[in-house]
């Protein structure tokens, strides 16, 4: 059997525990608020493959940084921690378990990626944790809707309805063709646009998809070029879509080009396209970069103060939008806070505008806050607005 | 349907030759040393960001840049193998090959600290969207270089192994190391030389790859599976094998990509090595070696 002294260290250690789950619990009445701080987790790329999207994460703090400097929400200061996971799920899972065990956050704002958030999201649910605004627009955040997880960002699927429709309807451009990446992120821009189409009677004339990680897209070009589309629709990453114009460019292919909020950042595409870029459509679900909007000055000047350092890009104030809703959230369930009372708070939110999006609602089984995304165009290596915001009918 | 069809075989022998160039970078430090560098790819890109501050930060001319570009290459190649490789005691080839992929990781992050992860264009004067029609089959400036540059840098590695004295010592430490000490060669100073060479070839690919990949810190990690692939097609010690697996498996690719789907265009590459290694085990242009024991 157990030797005794085994047996004495074993109390000890049990009482060890017991006491220090005592006072952490007696501290405060919900997990990750104190008197006067708020400690909310964030992941992110900052290295590998999608280091760029990090730009999200450190927008997101230093919308935190401007808050904190006004005084904070109802007297709590916010602590933002954020971790790097590369943009490799299993490591996003780790980070979250060390934020939820060992630094014990509120809630998550933000959160970058599709696949990485996918591997985290029933976990926090199951955890009774909140979640808002994931930085990806994949259609199941919020399909089907769960308790803790308020999805913001448009999903790709209404994104490429609005675009097609435009397409149809507005420009009257019936030959439209698709070149997705892919995966999750261009399958469900695809989606949206064959269904689109079918309710016209029609299809695509052309789809071609590329992986990831390619270097190599003449046939694609090649292969869209032949079917002489008058639109074609990109559903990739900037490194591809930068590709695809001076891949077109070369072959003297020049159809109007049309694509997702995901290369909105139209200064940046110009830039690495070398001007190619020109004359592209794509849809916005927040205010372009120079907009006069008083919180996107309000916005700019906390960038030229806390991250001066940082590209004034739609990934970097973005990061503010995806907090927004939190933080609006906080400021309803009021002083006294706990997670369930934040959830009830966020589903009072309907055609909410007080932030840089557009009418954001949530309610008990709508989980989707926005829905809406406006029309932009490059001209003169800027991004100018073409159409007023548009919703999915 | 004629001119599509050379099209695409020309747009397959232009990203064809960029895999060969990489693979020729591989294939050097594989004849001297029997070590896969996992690491070559990295190495281009740093270099390859290198030219890129040259020429946009500090507005050099390309034709200075470029040759002190080469000259950095050089020296990134003997830094690798002097930090890395050297201090290994009595390693095992995989040993080694476990090294690369750590020097791998330390650039990758290196590249991505010093010049960060957003996409930038590279400012080369050899332009990919400069054209010539001809008879409906068109091929760029860059096209038309890239395929100059790799059949000249063939044709000079493999005499260079073949006639002059310093090959010919590379491809006697490679055989036997104690023997070629023992013969008087420097199978250090070789070495090093070798990896310096490697990095270079990397380095001529890396800029001349840039304007079509553009520059990011991953701009490596397709062109070199590819490169790999294409090396083991050639037999991975033939220079020759090496340029001719990387235009089969470009023209296939595009092939392919055309034909039947762009969808599996990438793994295609893959499925050419299972086979040609279940027909040829040793590749298609290398002798089959038979170490004794």
């Amino acid at each position: 059997m157990f030797t005794k002294s085994f047996k004495n260290s074993l109390i000890v250690l049990t009482l060890l525990i017991s006491l220090t789950l005592f006072f952490g619990r007696s501290i405060a009445s919900e997990v990750g608020i104190s008197e006067d701080t708020i400690k909310i987790g964030q992941w992110s790329p900052q290295t590998g493959p999608a280091a760029l999207w990090g730009a999200v994460a450190r927008g997101t703090e230093t919308y935190f940084k401007m808050l904190n400097a006004e005084g904070g929400i109802h007297g709590r200061k916010l602590k933002h921690h954020i971790r790097d996971d590369a943009y490799q799920p299993p490591r996003t899972v780790a980070a979250v378990k060390e934020l939820v065990g060992r630094v014990e956050v509120f809630g998550f704002a933000g959160g970058v990626g599709t696949a990485t958030g996918m591997a985290v999201k029933r976990y926090l649910n199951d955890q009774k944790i909140p979640w808002v605004g994931p930085a990806s627009g994949s259609s199941r955040w919020a399909n089907p809707p769960t308790r803790y997880l308020f999805a913001l960002y448009p999903n790709y699927v209404d994104e490429a309805t609005i675009l097609t429709t435009y397409a149809y309807e507005t420009l009257k451009k019936k030959k439209i063709a698709f070149f997705y990446q892919n995966d999750d992120y261009g399958k469900e821009g695809l989606i949206g646009a064959k269904k689109t189409l079918e309710g016209y009677n029609t299809k695509l004339v052309q789809e071609v998809s590329v992986e990831p990680l390619d270097t190599d897209i003449s046939s694609q070009v090649l292969r869209l070029k032949m079917a002489n589309p008058d639109i074609v629709i990109l559903w990739l990453l900037p490194k591809h879509a930068a590709m695809t114009m001076g891949a077109a460019a070369k072959i003297g292919f020049k159809p109007t080009w049309m694509t997702t909020s995901t290369l909105s950042d139209a200064p940046m595409m110009n830039d690495i396209t070398e001007g190619l870029w020109e004359g592209v459509i794509f849809d916005c679900f927040a205010e372009l970069p120079d907009s006069k909007h008083p919180l996107m000055i309000k916005y700019k000047k906390a960038h030229d103060e806390f991250a001066p350092k940082e590209r004034w890009g739609m990934f970097f104030y973005a990061g503010f939008l995806f907090a927004e809703p939190m933080i609006e959230g906080f400021r309803r369930a009021g002083r006294d806070l706990t997670r369930e009372k934040f959830v009830d708070a966020m589903e009072t939110i309907k055609n909410w505008n007080g932030g840089i999006g557009h009418n954001i609602t949530f309610a008990t089984n709508q989980r989707q806050g926005q829905r809406s995304v406006f029309l932009g165009k490059c001209v003169k290596g800027k991004a100018v607005k073409i159409s007023d915001w548009l919703e999915v009918k | 349907m004629l001119t599509q069809l050379s099209q695409i075989i020309v747009s397959g022998l232009a990203i064809g030759s960029c895999y060969a160039l990489i693979a020729l970078a591989m294939v050097i430090i594989y004849k001297t040393s029997e070590v896969l560098n996992f690491a070559q790819g990295e190495m281009a890109m740093v270099s390859t960001f290198f030219a890129y501050s040259l020429l946009s930060t500090y507005n050099i001319p390309f034709i200075i840049a470029f040759p002190l570009t080469l000259v950095f290459s050089l020296l990134l190649g003997m830094l690798v193998e002097f930090a890395f490789l050297r201090p290994a005691k009595n390693p095992t080839v995989l040993g080694l090959i476990v090294i690369t992929l750590g020097a791998e990781m330390v650039l990758y992050g290196f590249a991505g600290w010093k010049w960060g992860a957003e996409t930038k264009s590279f400012p080369s004067p050899i332009l990919d969207t400069r054209v010539y029609n001809l008879k409906g089959i068109i091929i760029s400036q860059l096209n038309l270089w890239i395929f100059a540059v790799c059949i000249s840098l063939m044709l000079i590695l493999f005499l260079f192994f073949r006639y002059s004295k310093l090959g010919v010592a590379m491809k006697a430490t490679a055989q036997n190391q104690m023997a070629a000490r023992l013969m008087g060669i420097r199978s250090k100073r070789i070495l090093s030389f070798t990896w310096g060479l490697s990095s270079l070839i990397g380095a001529v690919a890396g800029v001349l790859i840039a304007p079509i990949t553009l520059l990011d810190p991953n701009m490596m990690i397709d062109p070199l599976l590819k490169a790999f692939a294409s090396a083991v097609l050639g037999g991975m010690t033939s220079l020759p094998g090496a340029a001719v697996g990387g235009g089969i498996l470009g023209v296939v690719e595009n092939l392919f990509g055309w034909y039947v789907s762009t969808e599996f265009k990438s793994v295609v590459a893959f499925a050419i090595i299972v086979i040609v290694l279940c027909i040829r085990p040793s590749g298609l242009l290398a002798r089959h070696y038979v170490k004794k024991v």
